[in-house]
């Protein structure tokens, strides 16, 4: 896309939608706001997702695929958040797919590009957090004793390791180069729609307790390994849908149970980090819950005005 | 006069004295007429503008204080529609520079005023400005009554800027505290993040909170905290990054860097006002600060809180369980198991036993041979003594217990429990698949205990299953099913499987498999090509040198040694001493305190028939390790070559003790055959090499595990 016009961009990026879907609404196509109209408009999203479902969807030869790929490479931000809105379906789909030994160099292609996206990003940077020092003062507190007037040591905490640039999907690297998609998807998460978070709980419920369906043997789902890279991104992000999103009782329901589900992965595999992050969400939703230990502080008294 | 809703005329009981005093008078429901029949829920224009203008004339009000008073009336008795109706008739805008100078005014302390400063008239009182904030408060509550969150933030802003702007660097200690004024901005204060939350504007509600706290506004401390703690929730897990205001970033390098960073300050700022008793212990910042420092790795500074907590917050088991849970996640496994045994110890024979503690006691065992014994305890505790709800841990303790009791059969004195522990091991693997049929990681262990075992069908079979089941994802499976394959003497498929797996693996695999690839290469005979491998393994470490993890370090030099030993090791067969040295000079190097580097310098030294260096390399090894295998073997060999007599005894007593540590080591049994042989027992002699024959047929080429 050699145009500088986002909404050009936008246009012809609906256009080749267009060809693949069986339908895009007019809503769409004509809207002021392209790329926007594309990140929230359900038949479109919805459509997507269950191609994305399908049974041969991963390939490497298929259209949908391909769109989203050339999507995210547009230099438009706005579209490149359409394509991360897909990513817990992408990332949900491609793993648990892989012991099912088909061909998913699509999807691979798509988390590969994320995973360049952030490397070229990040520079060569781990993203770190620096655990402050209480005895030097803040925007917050005044030290208490003594300010100590030697240069305080950083204490840095590693959130994301430095990312080593990859152009292939290796099993040894898969974990890491999802968890960063993830990462990529957490950073975004304010603008993400709520379907598309209610997809991502759908999705750690699955990869950590496997998917019971009873019917047809082959379709067992089975639970993934989760190693640290692939959690700590996911816990986050369920941090977030459980805890810090006010409006939707259904996605709380949602990452209610995807945590649940965690809690119980981790503790059959006696994972002391996971333990330790999924029991404390836990606990704070239950707290959140009871009503009872919600004091609310604005209540007037309603009556005497005194002075 | 008229009452403003029912038109009826009603008397006051006392004369009216000053406009103010009028204004405290109850104007609840119960105050007015008791004619409430004729009532009507919502007022048209005409009625509250004749309302409002008696009211003015009665009260010598002011237009908008009489508004202010109206609406709050209707506020109360739950007519919102109309409280709003009432309130847009104030105009604030207008009146908010007003109201800022007013509070200037009438709260200015300093020097007293002389008789002749009189405060302007056109100042309004603080009575009135108190009125209208409440007033505009009150309309910010009924807007969120009606779910229309974001006009009521804006409210509510108003009020923030208008005594934000009275008070530029925050209130003084000296400000009254009965002031109804105060109490309306404390409420403000507390509802306008939550109104901008509720109306999803994170970034808003993180820069009103960030406004809260950043001045002194004469919150008592209680309140403070919880809107610290609010804060910090919202940081956490609000997914908005909201960069500090430049006028904040002053602070240098304690500038809070990001939500994270910020939400930790905060949380650390809350426990410790905890710690000084300033505040009473709250699980839920607890809960907030487990996660954060969870996500950001800091597993033994949060280790230190959970032992800052006073007694009688954590149950004591508990305590330790959470403990080791941390320890264990930052990778103390040492005292995360010593926490865990206090959990199952004495002191808590009382209690109802901890089930996930022993399960994760079983687990942290089964990593090191040493805690063997303790494990299969833990083990034991989760299988007899796990109660209804528990039941689906009893699998994952078999598996535990099955691994445990494998360790514990390679570390025993005594054959008899030996064979014991090798029964049990099996028996617990394979109960464990009954519940947990699809689990890779038992398949691995099935895999293992077999193959050391040396039943091999079994173990290739498990070890065939573990990577068709793990899809290629782990250089251990490889690994194993290359060295079942070479006891199987299978060589050219084991070279198969690792060329497929050096394809796959990780960088920390692949020096691993290339050294399973060199030693196999040993084995069949192809010096030439070992040595090119272990070239290219030492220079793929070379090529690494950036600092890793630790554990990465370590396992790493460990490699590297290896390497350097097998080569001296190659280089002594074929004859070229010097480069035998050299590569056993290098091992030492890496790490002088090796048992197998002293070996293989005895090794050297034997080729070489200088039996006598020999036997003190091989001394210092077993000085370092006394039941190092290969050393003791080495020494009734190089007893043996000596030839005399009088030392066959003594090479016999090395042989039996390596024996009993390792029964299947074929090189014991066949130099024990060498010695009958040398003493004339033929009949023994024979039956020992046939022990070593069958042993060596099924031999991997290298340690299973």
């Amino acid at each position: 896309m050699s145009s500088s016009n986002p909404d050009s961009n936008a246009h012809s990026c609906i256009q080749s939608l267009s060809s693949i879907l069986s339908s895009v609404p007019s809503s769409v196509s004509s809207s002021s706001n392209p790329s926007f109209s594309l990140l929230h408009d359900p038949t479109i999203t919805s459509e997507i997702s269950s191609l994305l479902r399908l049974p041969d969807s991963g390939s490497g030869d298929n259209n949908l695929c391909r769109w989203l790929y050339d999507t995210f490479h547009s230099t438009d931000p706005e579209l490149k958040l359409v394509v991360l809105r897909f990513v817990p379906i992408i990332a949900g789909v491609y793993l648990t797919r892989i012991s099912l030994r088909k061909s998913l160099a699509g999807f691979e292609a798509i988390v590969l590009a994320l995973y360049a996206h952030e490397t070229t990003a990040r520079d060569g940077q781990p993203v770190t957090v620096n655990v402050p020092d209480l005895s030097q003062p803040s925007i917050y507190h005044e030290a208490k004793g003594s300010v100590k007037n030697k240069a305080t040591e950083l204490n840095l905490a590693v959130i994301s390791p430095t990312l080593e640039p990859h152009g292939t999907m290796r099993s040894s690297r898969r974990a890491r180069i999802v968890g960063v998609a993830l990462e990529l998807y957490y950073s975004k998460i304010s603008q993400m729609p709520v379907s598309s978070k209610m997809e991502f709980c759908e999705f750690c419920d699955i990869w950590a307790a496997g998917q019971k369906s009873e019917e047809s043997k082959g379709k067992k789902e089975r639970r993934i390994p989760l190693p640290w890279e692939l959690l700590q991104p996911s816990l986050r992000i369920l941090g977030h849908c459980l805890l810090g999103s006010q409006k939707s009782k259904e996605l709380l329901e949602a990452a209610s149970m995807a945590t649940k589900s965690l809690y119980n992965r981790c503790l059959h595999d006696v994972d002391a980090k996971g333990i330790l992050a999924t029991s404390s969400l836990l606990r704070l939703e239950q707290m959140a819950l009871d009503p009872k230990l919600n004091v609310d502080h604005t209540e007037i008294d309603g009556n005497v005005l005194s002075l | 006069m008229l009452c403003a809703c029912s038109g009826e005329q009603f008397k006051f009981e006392d004369a009216p004295q000053s406009p103010e005093s009028l204004a405290t008078r109850d104007f609840s429901a119960s105050g007015l007429s008791s004619r409430t029949g004729d009532w009507e829920p919502k007022l048209d224009d005409v009625q509250v503008d004749e309302a409002e203008s008696t009211l003015k004339e009665a009260l010598s009000l002011n237009y908008e204080e009489a508004r202010a008073l109206l609406g709050r009336l209707e506020y109360q008795r739950g007519n919102l529609d109309a409280a709003l109706q009432v309130f847009q008739g104030i105009d604030i805008k207008g009146l908010t520079p007003r109201m800022t100078g007013a509070i200037v005014e009438r709260t200015r302390q300093g020097k007293p005023r002389s008789k002749g400063d009189v405060i302007p008239s056109s100042v309004m009182s603080m009575h009135s400005v108190s009125l209208l904030l409440e007033a505009i408060l009150l309309k910010a509550k009924s807007l969120e009554e009606l779910g229309h969150f974001r006009d009521a933030a804006k409210e509510c802003n108003i009020i923030l800027e208008v005594v934000e702007a009275a008070f530029p660097s925050g209130m003084r200690e000296g400000i009254a505290k009965d002031c109804k004024l105060l109490e309306v901005f404390h409420k403000v204060l507390e509802l306008l993040p939550n109104l901008w939350k509720k109306a999803g504007f994170l970034s808003e509600a993180i820069t009103t909170y960030r406004r809260v706290l950043v001045k002194p506004w004469n919150l008592d401390p209680l309140r403070i905290a919880n809107v610290q703690k609010d804060l910090a929730a919202t940081l956490l897990y609000g997914g908005v990054e909201t960069s500090l205001p430049a006028h904040l970033q002053v602070w240098g390098s304690a500038t809070p860097n990001g939500n994270m960073e910020e939400a930790i300050l905060l949380l650390l700022m809350l426990m410790q006002k905890v710690a000084y008793g300033e505040l009473k212990w709250d699980a839920d910042i607890m809960d907030h600060l487990t996660f954060a420092f969870t996500v950001t790795g800091q597993f033994e500074l949060l280790a230190g809180f959970v032992e800052q907590a006073l007694p009688g917050i954590y149950e004591r088991a508990n305590r330790w369980y959470l403990l080791a849970l941390c320890y264990a996640a930052a990778g103390r496994n040492k005292v995360a198991l010593n926490l865990l045994k206090k959990v199952s110890g004495q002191s808590e024979a009382k209690h109802k036993p901890h089930i996930p503690a022993s399960l994760f006691g079983a687990k942290l065992s089964s990593q090191d041979p040493k805690h063997a014994l303790y494990g299969i305890t833990f083990a034991r505790n989760v299988i007899d003594l796990a109660d209804q709800p528990n039941e689906h841990f009893k699998g994952q303790a078999h598996r535990f217990l099955g691994v445990c009791y494998g360790n514990a059969a390679r570390v025993s004195i005594s054959d008899s429990e030996r064979a014991l522990f090798h029964k049990e091991s099996l028996a617990s693997l394979n109960s464990a698949t009954l519940n947990m049929k699809e689990d890779p990681e038992l398949v691995f262990n099935l895999s293992l205990e077999n193959a050391v075992q040396r039943n091999l069908d079994v173990a290739f079979d498990n070890a065939m299953m573990y990577s068709n089941m793990v899809n290629n994802d782990s250089g251990r499976g490889w690994r194993l099913l290359a060295l079942i394959l070479s006891a199987d003497h299978r060589f050219k498929d084991a070279e198969t499987i690792l060329e497929f797996a050096l394809d796959e693996a990780g960088s920390l695999d692949q020096l691993e498999l290339l050294r399973v690839r060199a030693v196999l290469q040993i084995a069949q005979e192809q010096p030439k090509q070992a040595i090119e491998t272990y070239r290219i393994l030492l220079s793929l470490i070379q090529a690494q040198r950036e600092p890793q993890s630790d554990l990465e370090n370590e396992a790493k030099r460990k490699i590297e040694m290896a390497a350097w030993q097998d080569l001296a090791t190659i280089y002594t067969k074929v004859g070229l001493w010097r480069d035998a040295e050299i590569c056993v000079n290098k091992a030492k190097s890496v790490e002088l305190y090796s048992p197998k580097s002293w070996h293989t310098s005895g090794l050297l030294f034997e080729a070489q028939s200088l039996y006598k260096e020999a036997l003190v390399s091989f001394s210092i090894a077993l000085s370092i390790e006394p039941d190092y295998v290969p050393s003791i073997v080495s020494t009734a060999i190089v007893l043996i070559r000596l030839g005399n007599q009088s030392s066959l005894p003594i090479a016999r007593s090395f042989l039996m003790n390596a024996l009993r540590l390792e029964p299947m080591n074929h090189d014991a049994w066949r130099n024990l055959g060498l010695i009958a042989k040398m003493e004339g027992s033929s009949e023994q002699a024979v039956e020992y090499f046939q022990a070593a024959c069958e042993l060596e047929m099924s031999a991997p080429v290298e340690a299973f595990k």
